[in-house]
């Protein structure tokens, strides 16, 4: 589902981000990405969304090798991705129902159909009775759970996390993470950023360790401890 | 679990392969989302709104305006030249056949529509109607006044054909002298023409004034949300999506500003009525007051909010590209 394929970044002014990373994440598949700050973890996320492009390797999601793609296309890609940030990134004059709604409206899904999805996708954050508010009167982890709402809406295929928990207390992010953990159950490729180990040892899953841009260990979840 | 559980039994990821029906209706959606966004954008700020409507409309209302005064000054002289003929008059002593000869040879010339032979009687008879000259004239032994050729030129005839039928008039045998009483008639055309080249090309500032309006009020718009911007294209927006929603605040502005415009030239045909009507009852009813035809106030707001389109365009590629940059 997830290919890195001896990815190198390296951006302007000579900062080596990535060095031949190779990993792969399956349909059905969690895995965390950890590292100390500047190891690699972001820059990973943003060749997978195309926000950046790997100066070398090969980067492929669902098949499709992210390289070449045309930028007329990555709008198209990017709908297979589910994306969730660590400053949510919510339209903050919208409401809760508007900036979940947003996705399926990029996707031209019929407003009938939209609102009983984005309902569904509220249910399942816990914030249904939430969706006429201001993303302002929600407390920041109500916040960031609205950000997952929009990033599952549209059920990708893959969700990716960018330092999810930043935010949040130990109790609040273990929920949030319990949400990941129940998207890749249903066949969803989930791959997260985090530097938070403790959580990452409570959560059993895959982890992948990078180190000044170079992969350094990849821990199979059972081997998690 | 039951979440999980859910969503096993909801259908499979959307389809983001573009097909037949399917893409139609995407289409569809993707512009009534567009359309009701950019109205919501425009009633959230109804003073920016507003300001942007009324200096489109009073601009586009200017043209109007000066439409409507050339287009009755236009007319007035059509009602008062309508009769102002070339005189050629005769010389004394000529008599009706010598003025029928005369006459005949001027008929044939492409400049002239009509000619009538006046004589000396029927020059005698006008004077009389005119009030305080019939006592004076019942006193004359011989009646003094010549034959006079009344030369009514083709309509819309240039000066440079009049001064020629002028010229030829003059030349003609017989005739002592010629009085070109439409002369004031052809400067005012002149005039109406110098009038009505300023009236396009002030219609055409104005125009391009109110797509720079347009444009730079959507440039700010767009650079004010140029986060939304970002996070629209990284949850897989393209960029024809999230410019549509200021092409259609661009069209409304100058939907707006067109209507604006048309609701200001109504209002200044309103307040022309009064004055106008006191000057066509001056004249007897013989000019009259046009106001500005329907097919130009129809095509007024339509032509506007195709400049605000344009206006908005042109700024909103580059600045969408500038924001997914920043």
């Amino acid at each position: 589902m997830i290919g890195f394929d001896l990815v190198s970044k390296r951006y302007e002014g000579d900062h080596q981000a990535l060095t031949d990373v190779s990993f792969s994440v399956e349909a059905g598949e969690m895995a965390f990405v950890t590292g100390h700050s500047g190891a690699g973890k972001s820059t990973l996320l943003k060749l997978l969304a195309m926000i950046e492009r790997p100066t070398n390797g090969v980067v492929t999601l669902d098949g499709q090798k992210l390289n070449t793609v045309r930028p007329s296309d990555i709008p198209r890609i990017r709908r297979k991705l589910g994306m969730v940030f660590q400053d949510h990134r919510l339209l903050m004059d919208r409401t809760v129902f508007a900036n979940v709604e947003l996705p399926l409206v990029i996707a031209g899904v019929a407003p009938a159909d939209r609102g009983r999805r984005v309902r569904a996708a509220l249910e399942k954050v816990g914030l249904l009775s939430y969706e006429k508010q201001l993303p302002g009167s929600l407390s920041t982890g109500e916040q960031q759970r609205v950000g997952i709402a929009r990033a599952i809406v549209a059920k990708p295929a893959v969700l990716i996390a960018d330092e999810p928990t930043g935010n949040l207390d130990p109790q609040l992010a273990m929920e949030i993470m319990g949400l990941f953990a129940e998207f890749q159950q249903v066949g969803t490729a989930v791959l997260v950023a985090s530097h938070d180990l403790m959580l990452i040892k409570r959560m059993k899953k895959r982890v992948v360790v990078l180190d000044h841009g170079k992969l350094v260990a990849d821990v199979p979840a059972t081997e998690v401890v | 679990m039951n979440a999980v559980r859910e969503q096993r039994r909801q259908p499979e990821p959307e389809k983001t392969r573009r097909s037949g029906p399917r893409h139609v209706s995407a289409w569809r959606e993707h512009h009534v989302w567009s359309l009701s966004i950019s109205l919501r954008r425009l009633g959230a700020r109804p003073l920016g709104t507003l300001l942007t409507v009324a200096v489109m409309g009073v601009a586009l209302a200017l043209p109007l305006a000066f439409y409507l005064l050339l287009g009755n000054v236009q007319r007035m002289g059509d009602a008062l030249g309508r009769n102002q003929s070339i005189s050629a008059f005769m010389k004394p002593g000529q008599n009706g056949a010598m003025a029928e000869t005369a006459a005949s040879a001027l008929r044939g010339r492409p400049e002239v529509a009509e000619i009538v032979v006046r004589t000396p009687k029927d020059g005698l008879d006008e004077l009389a109607e005119v009030q305080g000259f019939s006592g004076s004239l019942q006193s004359l032994d011989v009646n003094p006044l010549p034959y006079v050729l009344s030369v009514q030129p083709k309509p819309g005839l240039p000066v440079e054909q009049v001064d020629r039928l002028v010229e030829a008039m003059k030349a003609t045998p017989g005739v002592d002298m010629v009085q070109d009483t439409g002369a004031w008639r052809q400067r005012l055309d002149a005039l109406l023409g110098v009038g009505s080249r300023a009236v396009s090309l002030l219609a055409l500032l104005l125009g391009i004034a109110a797509l720079l309006v347009v444009g730079n009020t959507i440039r700010v718009d767009i650079q004010s949300r140029s986060a939304e911007i970002g996070v629209l294209l990284l949850i897989g927006a393209s960029r024809p999506f999230v410019r549509r929603p200021y092409l259609y605040a661009g069209i409304w502005l100058g939907l707006l500003a067109g209507i604006l415009a048309v609701v200001l030239a109504v209002v200044l045909e309103l307040a022309m009525a009064g004055p106008v009507g006191r000057l066509t009852a001056a004249y007897d009813g013989s000019v009259s007051f046009g106001g500005l035809p329907a097919w130009l106030l129809l095509s007024v707001p339509f032509a506007s909010a195709l400049l605000g389109w344009l206006g908005a365009r042109l700024v909103s590629a580059r600045q969408i590209r500038r924001a997914a940059m920043a």
